[in-house]
């Protein structure tokens, strides 16, 4: 573990290096995601402009909810983004060859290979809009709720993680699934906002298939009512780490499965 | 050190409809068609020996590397490596090789060739010490100094196999697989690489094993040949053994001294011999003609030659090693079209 650790600050050292060579990509990445960003804050702002409560949950409450799905979502996109490119094109190339004669994990290997700063675009305004709504709302924090919110944003993490583990796995035995990965992973626009704002089937969706409403809206509602811990973030961590546990299994079956590519 | 049993690799070639609707419907409802790029193949390999893989193009020699480096997992049969089984405990084994892809770079393509030993040392674990002795002997051996601040990219194809073939010698791997090492290169580069991997094999006894298909990399450094088509294997010996059971096939060169005798020779209904034992060729007066000294004996051809025509110079040769192997393939095409 430790000598992963040690390996992760090594690749890291050396993709930063690598982004100071693509300077106008880094920039141009970081300013699409912000505008991105700008305009679906601003929708919210145009909705509550018209209605006072969405089933209940007020402008800021909204934006708290939204500003925590951005934190586990951003750290995912930091330190996990690799996987996207498994499910588009390192197995469809044959490129997984070299994760696979090296001495370490592969699944690791391709996580550590990649750093994505612009993530840090998104943690910024997640944090922003969690520090701003808390604020406005003048929320109770008790000290333990401190370290939960780390456990709660930890394990959310984990959620995105497995689910593209697990989707992009599947391209060992298809070539390609980054239209996979990114279906389920488009489902995470769900889980911005109110669960309740679904309808049966949306919710029992993306709270026991693809649970993404844990990653965002159940431990925010959490710190936001202190209610109902057990649940909110107790299922969070039960979740991700369930469908951790299956999306490695997946991955190490698709790597019995990989099939390279000729040359 | 190497023992292959009777290795097969199956593909499952999937008809699959494009698109999304097309992944998801390969993925619950494929319709395969099945392929044997490696069918039956078993082999051994002594510790310290160089042995050399060919065959044309698709006869399942890459598959056969990527199965000895733990990449695929064979279909059946078994593959053990120095006490490994590639696909079992696969981190521990993959410490213990080297493997280079001709075709494709294992390193970071942005990052600056001093960088990527180092971040391979962090991989491997290489101590210190150990590391920098290895870098001097890689240096001297395949002259990476001129390059070593560049990135990956910006590296020639030379260079860059270079390159490749020093990341995988880093952590002294008592297995070295090459997949075609010389492709695409010049032939000052290849001298160098051959040169290096001889050096590598006999200074440290690293087992070798490699694909090619310039045949020079075989005589210059293989002991041993083994030779694949079709997933099978076709030959397994020495290179002047495969001379010697293959090379039947001589030649005989002159030039006449008029030309107009040219019309005298037929050796095939003269000497009752079909196209594939004798065959005639000519450059102006000179006069190629190649035979199979099974079929005909070099006494019976040359006192066949001389009693038809006068010749000024006249010379017979031994088939060289690319001959053998073209007549190989060639041999194995045509019994497959019948």
């Amino acid at each position: 573990m430790r000598r992963m650790l040690r390996l992760h600050r090594i690749f890291v050292a050396q993709y930063m290096k690598n982004l100071m060579e693509y300077k106008v990509d880094f920039l141009t990445g970081a300013i699409s995601f912000l505008l991105g960003q700008v305009v679906q804050i601003a929708f919210i702002g145009i909705i509550f402009s018209q209605i006072p409560t969405l089933v209940g949950w007020d402008f800021n409450e909204i934006l708290f909810i939204y500003g925590f799905s951005l934190i586990p979502k951003g750290i995912d996109h930091l330190l996990f983004d690799n996987l996207w490119s498994v499910g588009y094109f390192i197995v469809r190339k044959g490129d997984f060859d070299k994760y696979l004669t090296r001495p370490i994990n592969s699944l690791f290997y391709v996580i550590a290979e990649k750093f994505c700063v612009d993530a840090f675009g998104e943690l910024f305004i997640g944090i922003v809009l969690i520090v701003y709504s808390a604020i406005k709302l003048r929320l109770t924090i008790t000290w333990y709720m401190i370290p939960l919110f780390f456990v709660a944003v930890i394990f959310a993490t984990l959620i995105y993680t497995s689910i593209k583990i697990a989707t992009s796995a599947i391209s060992f035995w298809t070539k390609a699934s980054g239209h996979i990965t990114h279906m389920f992973y488009m489902t995470n626009d769900f889980s911005k906002y109110p669960t309740t704002i679904y309808n049966k089937f949306v919710r029992t969706f993306i709270t026991y298939v693809i649970p993404f409403a844990f990653t965002a809206f159940y431990p925010a509602s959490y710190f936001l009512s202190g209610e109902n811990p057990l649940f909110c973030i107790g299922g969070t961590v039960v979740s991700s780490v369930v469908l951790f546990v299956i999306s490695v299994c997946i991955w190490n079956m698709g790597i019995k499965a990989y099939e390279s590519a000729g040359s | 050190m190497i023992y292959v049993n009777d290795l097969r690799k199956e593909f499952k070639k999937t008809i699959k409809e494009p698109g999304l609707k097309g992944s998801v419907k390969a993925l619950f409802k494929p319709k395969n068609e099945i392929i044997k790029a490696v069918d039956g193949i078993s082999f051994h390999v002594e510790k310290g020996e160089m042995l050399g893989f060919i065959g044309p193009n698709g006869a399942g020699k890459s598959t056969v590397i990527k199965m000895l480096t733990g990449i695929l997992t064979p279909t059946s049969g078994t593959c053990e490596i120095n006490g490994h089984i590639p696909q079992k405990n696969r981190q521990e084994y993959v410490k213990e090789i080297g493997v280079v892809f001709g075709q494709r770079t294992q390193l970071w393509w942005d990052l600056a060739l001093r960088e990527t030993y180092s971040v391979l040392k962090e991989i491997y674990d290489v101590p210190d010490a150990e590391f920098k002795k290895r870098m001097v002997f890689l240096n001297e051996v395949l002259e990476l100094e001129s390059f070593i601040t560049s990135p990956v990219r910006t590296l020639s194809l030379g260079q860059r196999m270079r390159a490749d073939i020093a990341a995988s010698l880093l952590h002294n791997p008592k297995v070295l697989f090459l997949d075609e090492p010389t492709i695409g290169l010049d032939v000052v580069v290849k001298d160098n690489i051959r040169n290096a991997i001889q050096k590598i094999n006999e200074e440290e006894g690293t087992t070798v094993i490699l694909t090619t298909h310039d045949l020079a990399d075989i005589e210059l450094l293989c002991n041993r040949i083994v030779m694949i088509d079709k997933g099978k294997k076709v030959f397994d010996g020495s290179v002047s053994q495969l001379k010697h059971d293959f090379g039947q096939m001589r030649e005989l060169q002159y030039e006449l001294i008029s030309i107009k005798d040219l019309k005298k020779l037929n050796y095939n209904e003269d000497l009752k011999k079909n196209e594939e034992d004798i065959s005639m060729s000519n450059e102006g007066a000179l006069v190629t003609v190649r035979f199979n000294c099974d079929a005909v004996s070099v006494e019976e051809m040359l006192s066949y030659t001389l009693s038809k025509v006068h010749v000024k110079d006249i010379n017979l040769k031994d088939a060289d090693i690319e001959e053998i192997i073209r007549r190989i393939y060639r041999q194995e095409v045509s019994m497959d079209e019948v």
